[in-house]
């Protein structure tokens, strides 16, 4: 569990589906997969959330170069930290909060430009996760790869949690998940296992 | 595309057998340049004497040997777990009477590569916009072309000179700095202004005093200064040999062509083994011997094999030879000298045959299409918020139409 509020790295690129962010070196958790993160909306006080479903790094012909001639440290450290920045961390948007209410549908609007994205603390997860109707936006997303994304942001959900609260929370997002892909059996068990594997 | 490349393929073809036949002529220059080399290898000492006589306009721009004989070979020298190679690169954009204003940019990209410390080296970019009146103009001529490539080859030699200042390893005031201080600072290009020549003496002067300042204050940090010349067309050590060939008789050296005038020192000195470096020369050009001599910075320079191949291997492989200069103090300081050598080498062998940092230096410093554009645009925006109103002339603005590109129909 973790309760402080990490930068991630500034917007790059925004639509109301989700936005695209830069950041400059991979930490051991930060940015991961399905993890929950907020930008700040436009009007005062207003907060805008969503899960990453992607983080890319870019090459190009030099850093390809050293793949055959085995760089030094030095060299290695030069691409990662100076040159192959910013690493491209991909949002899909799910939420907004006015400050008093949060509500899951996509934002009136995205963030912009340069705008810094955080980490959610698990008091934010936690409340963002305690109603389950941003499913059907993770579930219909074109963009993401939707099941396993769903089921690494459950995980963050659930460990966000007490490891009392941890298995009642997986249980009741499994009810959810049954009753939206009820028509789709073989989807549901898919999505099933991947949160027994928690 | 208005470049009609169909009627070009007979004069590509022509091209194409011209340098084929000149391929024979020139590996016998090249053979005869090698005889030459080692049968006058002795005389340098009498041919430095020479040349140092006469005045540097007529000295037909031919190397000054130094102690070593013409043909000496200095095998790569052991390198330094860890030393500092600081690089700097620089970039301008011209000022374009027909932009919406006048103004010029500088642009000098900085590396700071610590060899062995496992750290991610320093990478900066500095760009400098001129657009006063008395940033842009000196005794009245606008600061453009080889005016303004001066003007960046003292930013890059300044940023040099901060950096070396900078470094925590370089105690300007101890006496024994030498021992502990190992930075090597390298520009990409040449140390010599070459371009001055051409200018008004007291205008030269000035410029080469501020960058022979920028030399000295390296030089009291401890560190070592080098310029790297890539794929060299220098010709200073054939017009030595031709020299030599005629008795070291400069006006027969002058009066009669020389077989060699075409043939680049690097490829005399392409049998260097990897890792090698030639004899030390002086440089005989008159704003060495005017200018940087005196002030104790007398350009000297040698030409290095920095191919990273094993010695052994493929013996019909072209060498990679690169020209270095360096000023006197650290051509006649052995360890300098050694760490200068070993130190491109070790940059180069990072890529395989040019240095790392200079690389990085020209990237850091390169201004793109893009980004043009976007200054030209900040630019437009700084002059409306300031009232002023201009625009781009109309030679400027219908090039601008017409190198747009054609729009796609949808």
């Amino acid at each position: 569990m973790s309760n402080s509020s990490l930068k991630v790295g500034r917007v790059l690129r925004a639509d109301t589906r989700g936005f695209v962010i830069g950041c400059t070196v991979l930490q051991p958790d930060i940015p991961a997969f399905g993890s929950f993160v907020r930008a700040e909306g436009r009007a005062p006080g207003s907060v805008i959330y969503g899960t990453i479903y992607d983080v890319s790094l870019e090459d190009d012909a030099f850093v390809r170069h050293f793949i055959s001639v085995n760089p030094t440290e030095e060299v290695v450290q030069d691409q990662r930290q100076n040159r192959q920045v910013p690493i491209e961390v991909s949002v899909l948007a799910l939420g907004c909060s006015d400050g008093k209410r949060i509500r899951h549908c996509l934002p009136a609007q995205p963030p912009v430009t340069l705008d810094w994205l955080y980490q959610c603390t698990d008091e934010e997860v936690r409340g963002f996760t305690a109603r389950f109707d941003y499913f059907r936006l993770v579930l219909e997303a074109r963009e993401a790869p939707t099941d396993e994304l769903l089921a690494a942001s459950l995980r963050a959900a659930a460990a966000a949690r007490p490891a009392g609260e941890q298995e009642v929370f997986l249980i009741e997002a499994g009810r959810e998940l049954a009753r939206l892909l009820a028509g789709d059996p073989v989807r549901l068990e898919g999505l099933l296992r991947r949160l027994r594997d928690v | 595309m208005t470049l009609e490349l169909s009627k070009l393929t007979g004069q590509m073809r022509a091209m194409g057998e011209e340098l084929a036949a000149r391929e024979q002529q020139y590996a016998d220059l090249v053979a005869l340049a090698r005889r030459w080399l080692a049968e006058y290898a002795d005389q340098g000492e009498e041919l430095r004497h020479r040349i140092r006589s006469i005045r540097p306009a007529r000295r037909c721009h031919a190397a000054i040997p130094t102690d070593e004989t013409l043909d000496a070979v200095h095998h790569l020298p052991g390198i330094p777990e860890r030393f500092t190679f600081i690089a700097a690169d620089g970039t301008q954009i011209q000022p374009d009477r027909h932009g919406a204003v006048l103004y010029s940019l500088i642009t000098v990209g900085s590396i700071v590569y610590r060899h062995g410390s496992g750290q991610a080296p320093e990478a900066r970019s500095q760009p400098t916009l001129s657009y006063t009146e008395a940033d842009l103009y000196e005794n009245g001529i606008l600061v453009a072309g080889n005016l303004l490539d001066v003007r960046r080859d003292l930013a890059e030699i300044t940023c040099l000179a901060d950096l070396c200042t900078a470094e925590p390893s370089s105690p300007r005031t101890s006496p024994f700095r030498w021992r502990f201080v190992r930075t090597v600072a390298v520009v990409d290009g040449t140390l010599i202004l070459w371009v001055l020549e051409d200018m008004p003496p007291e205008g030269r002067q000035r410029k080469i005093t501020e960058y022979l300042h920028q030399l000295d204050r390296i030089r009291d940090t401890g560190a070592s200064v080098a310029a790297f010349i890539s794929r060299p067309r220098r010709g200073e050590v054939a017009q030595l040999l031709h020299l030599a060939n005629v008795g070291g008789d400069v006006n027969r050296a002058i009066e009669e062509p020389n077989p060699l005038q075409h043939l680049p020192d690097r490829a005399i000195f392409g049998w260097l083994p990897p890792g090698a470096r030639s004899a030390l020369f002086a440089s005989s050009t008159p704003i060495n011997c005017d200018h940087y001599q005196p002030a104790g910075h007398d350009i000297h320079f040698c030409y290095v094999n920095v191919d990273s191949r094993h010695p052994l291997a493929q013996e019909d492989h072209e060498a990679i030879i690169a020209r270095v200069e360096f000023p006197a103090w650290v051509a006649q300081d052995a360890n300098r000298l050694a760490l200068v050598h070993g130190a491109i080498v070790a940059q180069a062998r990072i890529t395989g045959d040019y240095p790392y940092a200079l690389v990085r230096a020209d990237e850091l410093a390169f201004i793109s299409g893009p980004e043009r554009e976007a200054l030209e645009s900040m630019v437009l925006t700084a002059l409306m918020d300031a009232g002023v109103r201009t625009a781009l002339s109309p030679k400027r603005y219908y090039k601008t139409l017409t190198r747009q590109g054609r729009r796609k129909r949808r």
